[in-house]
Formats: structure tokens, C-alpha cells, sequence
């Protein structure tokens, strides 16, 4: 039997400050809608890259505007998955197709940054991605079982 | 976020990290981390037993603090103890490859000074 679906929002700005609130939300609702600690990680981690990829690259548009954000989560007995919706209004930038930076194979060949995409990739589930309206709408899944 | 260290001897200083290191916790720490880790020549391991998250810019400031003490002939090691969600964030980003990892904090010392 499917419980009912559990959904919070929030809406933050293109700020450092703005994504701990967001992370601090992210884990009070999360845990209100019962998806486990690693998965609730996880996302955590997507989330702050995401974010940080909002901050990095949205420019004014980005800041100009709210960015909002959604966590949906479904549960059937033990089993669930647990999505974040991320709607900025930055320029288009699809983190579902974009390519990680390839990784440095010694310290002195090694370029810091670019690990963000890699991150988000790895610990997501499933990603979506549309571009709707002017904003770019990313879509994080987590599943368990 | 919170960063302290300890001079073991002339060239081997551990330094402690704890809290979270996501864009504002790095920032409020990397002057310091690069303060920390710029003396020539110089051994360090860096602790992150006590780091609860570790985002991409963590990352980027150990790299880059890691790089600037190989260029003064110096080297940085980690130290993750049991912290799973670390070690994982550095596995999965290939920083395995780059900076050694050890459990251990004694072994961590010795690699350093190797």
C-alpha cells in the first residue's frame, strides 16, 4: 500500500548563507518525511552542488530572482524515494548531460574545482532536467529499499 | 566550522577540521587552512574525523593547499578515521589517488614524514 506522499518547500536566494538554510531545511523535512539518513546524504550533498552551481554560474539573472525549491517524498512499506526539485533562473545549464571534469591522475596535474558535477552524478538516483519559462527546473532522486 | 592544529615536532604539524565544509564553513576556514599548511617544506596531516559533510569547495581547498605544500617540497596527508561519509566524498571525487587517506592517525604520521 503506498503511503501518502510528503512534500515540503522553500525558497531561498543565490547566497552562500542561503544554501545552509537550505541544507538545515532539507534535513528537518527530510527526516519528517522519513527517508533514511544516507539517502538524506546524499541528497544533502546534490543539493549544496546544485546550489553552488547556481551561485558560481547564474549570474544576475540568477540572483535576481528566487530560487525555489521542493522535496517530495513516497514511501510504500520500507521501501521510497525522495526527489528535490531545484528552480533557478539563471541560464540554461543541464547538469544531467553536462560531462565531470576528467580527474588528474597525479597532485601536480590536479586543477582544483569541477568536482561538483561529478558529486551530484554519483550520488543521485535519477536526474531530470527541463528548461521551462526562463528557468532551469533539476530535478534529484534518491531511492531506497 | 573549526580549525586548530598541533606541532608534533619541527616538521610534522597535524591540523584539526571539524564541523561542516560546504560553501560557508569553507569559507570561514580557508585563510586559516592555507595559513596552516604555507610553512616550507613542511609535513602535515590534515584530520577529518570530525568533518560532518564535505562538499566540492572542501575539496577544492585541500587540493589546493595539498599542491601549494608539494610545490615547497612539503606533503599533506588525511587522516579520516572512521568517517565513512568523507572517505566515500574523497573516494568517489579520485582524491584517493592524489592526497594518501589513512584510518590510522599513528600510520597517517609516519606516511607523512616518509
Amino acid at each position: 500500500m503506498l503511503d501518502l506522499p510528503f512534500t515540503a518547500a522553500l525558497e531561498i536566494h543565490s547566497r552562500m548563507a542561503d544554501v545552509r538554510l537550505a541544507s538545515e531545511w532539507l534535513a528537518r523535512s527530510g527526516a519528517d518525511g522519513g527517508v533514511p539518513g544516507d539517502e538524506l546524504g546524499r541528497l544533502d550533498m546534490c543539493l549544496n552542488e546544485a546550489l553552488a552551481n547556481v551561485l558560481a554560474h547564474g549570474g544576475q539573472s540568477a540572483a535576481a530572482h528566487a530560487i525555489g525549491l521542493q522535496l517530495q517524498v513516497s514511501t510504500r512499506q520500507n521501501a521510497g524515494q525522495a526527489s528535490v526539485h531545484i528552480s533557478d533562473a539563471g541560464p540554461a545549464f543541464d547538469a544531467t548531460s553536462a560531462r565531470p571534469k576528467l580527474q588528474a591522475s597525479t597532485l601536480a596535474d590536479a586543477t582544483p574545482g569541477g568536482l561538483g558535477l561529478l558529486l551530484i552524478q554519483k550520488n543521485a538516483d535519477a536526474l531530470s532536467y527541463q528548461r521551462l519559462d526562463g528557468r532551469n527546473l533539476l530535478t534529484i532522486t534518491v531511492r531506497w529499499a | 566550522m573549526a580549525i586548530d592544529f598541533q606541532d608534533i615536532s619541527d616538521t610534522l604539524r597535524t591540523v584539526h577540521i571539524s564541523g561542516r565544509m560546504d560553501l560557508v564553513g569553507t569559507d570561514e576556514i580557508a585563510t586559516r587552512f592555507a595559513a596552516l599548511t604555507a610553512a616550507h617544506g613542511r609535513r602535515i596531516v590534515v584530520d577529518l574525523t570530525a568533518v560532518e559533510f564535505l562538499a566540492s569547495i572542501g575539496i577544492r581547498a585541500i587540493i589546493s593547499n595539498a599542491k601549494a605544500m608539494q610545490q615547497r617540497g612539503g606533503r599533506m596527508v588525511i587522516h579520516v578515521g572512521s568517517n565513512q561519509a568523507v572517505y566515500k566524498t574523497l573516494e568517489t571525487t579520485g582524491v584517493d589517488t592524489l592526497i594518501p587517506l589513512f584510518a590510522d592517525m599513528v600510520e597517517a604520521q609516519q606516511a607523512a614524514l616518509a
